[in-house]
């Protein structure tokens, strides 16, 4: 072996190495999902079938009348499309929002928590490598759903504003981000994740209106939901792909709705995290579950 | 001798819960470390020896940064572990948890550049010492294949290559012999002192007291979250040099056992269960040979049968024995202290 070292690290890590971090974390996270190919292809067709139940069952109801009795409430007839939308949104929310949570988790069951907190990369540079990742996935599970369930259900995608429903889910990242942060201090601090992912997986489904609009619910319930950043998401791609106006009525709003979710949530999900591994490392710390 | 890991009056204390049926869960306070200080240097092998339990890998643990200290402080390469904890964990190459720690989906080779961008090795170097390390380890054979296809010896190759990556001028390594055959736990240690004369401080965590006395220039040994004796193995075993020890194996009622602790000139007995219903008594006794004897009349009145005699040199567990009165593989149970009571024993 060479001689004496002094270490790596030592010295404040330039941009590079921190970008550094980040790439590897990506390649290494693309490497393993790549390893697992199953899980990908399924993820891709789960809104489709996902999207295929109400649909169904609205067919059922309304027959040939279907899509007016829809139009009534939501103000499209396209009612396929609404649900295909609501599907592959909520894709990209579910992946997004539990990946911190599932990421500790995983990295706690296969012991790889407690190296990443040995060495001195930052933990943000390791989230962000992380969250690229689900950002890649998420999208392409999106996209590619989409185009999936288009072909299944024949509604046109091009009809409304792509483009536009493309820039809102990217905003809408962020406040997932964080949302996924704060989840994940809490998956830090209870050591478990499946049985909170199973029920608010349904709770956020149900607040998002997957199916449905959230001018369905009683007033109080109506404004929770209004605010939560996932509906708000949902709304604004829906208004940009089908023509419709958004829930607050005028765009300004729910893009100002949009940004300031984007600059506070991750902040404060940020926060939260980073005060949870420090009082998490004060007791029993972090490889514990 | 100048220190590159200080360690003052370190305590850690853990809360827990515990649940007994039919009654409501208690608040237990459980102290993993207890006024831990000690010193290494810069050119050591520092041997932490004790049994399970004994609060080694929590002060591991408290030097790495993964757990914060209830109180006291501590310095590894001059940097606070409370406060610096950056600049700690560039300064350490740790293999904690033996092998786990790695991706199993990901092969030998990518764990370590994984791991090599963590402590922010540039990309080139990673390259050139993963290769380095894999000729040195003899890993070579397996190094592309991914982790999950690897014997147990053969992550344990691997975690101890991760634990290389960044060339720290610190090592710590806790049980990495542990799941190696034999010619390769050896080949370990060469390794293990070869690195230390290139010029890292090695902490090194055993249960094994051979492998300490082959490796250490000194050691502390640890029971209850204290450490109990600590200095070079020769002078812990020095101290043991006006005591004899004796080893018998057979069978010994409880009667025969209390009637030679009941002799005087006899300062430790421990026993150890072996096979068949036999076993194993290590007797410490101050009275040279000479009392040697009246042990034997005292078991062999009592019923007891002796197969096996031996008096032996001292050795590190000796040194164990004679602090604790148990053998080192049996497993300590930490102090619990019921929450509200002061101190308070095991």
């Amino acid at each position: 072996m060479e001689g004496h070292s002094h270490g790596f690290g030592l010295a404040s890590p330039s941009w590079r190495a921190n970008l550094d971090v980040v790439v590897t974390v990506l390649i290494v996270r693309l490497k393993v999902i790549s390893r697992y190919k199953g899980s990908l292809v399924m993820e891709m067709f789960l809104p489709v079938v996902f999207a295929a139940m109400p649909i169904l069952l609205g067919v059922a109801v309304g027959g040939a009348n279907a899509g007016q009795y829809f139009q009534a409430n939501t103000g499209t007839s396209n009612f396929k499309l609404y649900m295909l939308i609501g599907a592959c949104t909520f894709s990209v929310v579910s992946i997004m929002l539990w990946l911190v949570g599932y990421w500790i988790r995983r990295e706690q069951e296969t012991g790889t928590l407690e190296s990443i907190y040995l060495a001195p990369a930052r933990q943000v540079y390791v989230l962000t490598g992380v969250t690229i990742y689900s950002l890649l996935r998420a999208l392409l599970a999106f996209v590619v759903s989409l185009v999936i369930g288009s072909l299944v259900f024949g509604v046109n995608l091009l009809e409304g504003n792509v483009l536009g429903a493309i820039g809102i889910l990217m905003l809408g990242m962020l406040p997932l981000w964080g949302l996924s942060m704060l989840f994940g201090a809490f998956i830090m601090r209870v050591k478990e994740a499946n049985s909170v992912i199973n029920v608010m997986t349904w709770v956020v489904s149900f607040l998002m209106g997957v199916f449905f609009p959230i001018t369905m619910f009683p007033p109080l319930l109506r404004w929770a939901a209004a605010i939560f950043p996932p509906t708000v998401m949902n709304d604004a791609m829906r208004a940009s792909m089908l023509n419709l106006s958004t829930f607050f009525g005028s765009w300004y709003i729910s893009l100002a709705v949009m940004f300031a979710a984007a600059l506070t949530v991750p902040l404060v999900g940020y926060g939260v995290f980073t005060f949870t591994g420090r009082s998490v490392r004060r007791k029993e710390g972090v490889g514990q579950y | 001798m100048s220190s590159i890991i200080k360690v003052e009056k370190l305590s850690k204390t853990f809360e827990s819960k515990e649940r007994k049926k039919g009654q409501r869960r208690k608040l237990k306070t459980v102290q993993a470390l207890k006024d831990v200080s000690f010193e290494i240097g810069e050119n050591e092998i520092f041997g932490l020896l004790g049994p399970n339990g004994a609060g080694k890998t929590t002060l591991i643990k408290c030097l790495t940064t993964l757990l914060l200290p209830s109180s006291g402080k501590a310095w590894v390469n001059g940097y606070s572990v409370l406060d610096e904890e950056d600049s700690v964990r560039a300064s350490i190459g740790c293999m904690l948890m033996g092998d786990r720690g790695l991706y199993w989906k990901l092969t030998g080779r990518e764990n370590l550049d994984y791991f090599g961008a963590l402590y922010h090795v540039p990309k080139a170097v990673r390259r050139d010492r993963i290769d380095k390390l894999a000729d040195l380890l003899h890993v070579k054979d397996f190094i592309d294949r991914t982790v999950e296809t690897y014997s147990s010896g053969q992550k344990m190759l691997v975690a101890f290559a991760k634990s290389l990556i960044n060339d720290a001028p610190i090592l710590i390594l806790d049980e990495p012999t542990v799941t190696l055959d034999v010619p390769t736990a050896r080949e370990l240690r060469t390794i293990v002192k070869e690195l230390n004369e290139s010029g890292k401080a090695i902490l090194y965590t055993t249960h094994l007291m051979h492998e300490a006395e082959e490796l250490c220039n000194r050691v502390a040994i640890m029971d209850h979250g204290e450490i109990i004796a600590l200095g070079t193995p020769s002078e812990l075993k020095t101290s043991l040099a006006l005591d004899d020890t004796l080893d018998l194996e057979g069978v010994f009622p409880a009667k025969a056992v209390e009637a030679v602790r009941a002799l005087g000139g006899v300062t430790r007995i421990a026993m150890k269960s072996t096979n068949g219903g036999r076993t194993s008594l290590s007797i410490i006794s101050r009275s040279g040979g000479t009392i040697l004897p009246q042990i034997i009349e005292a078991l062999m009145h009592n019923g007891a049968t002796i197969e096996q005699l031996r008096p032996k040199t001292a050795t590190l567990e000796d040194v164990f024995i004679a602090k604790t009165g148990r053998t080192l593989d049996v497993d300590t149970r930490q102090i619990v202290v019921q929450r509200g009571e002061p101190g308070g024993g095991p």
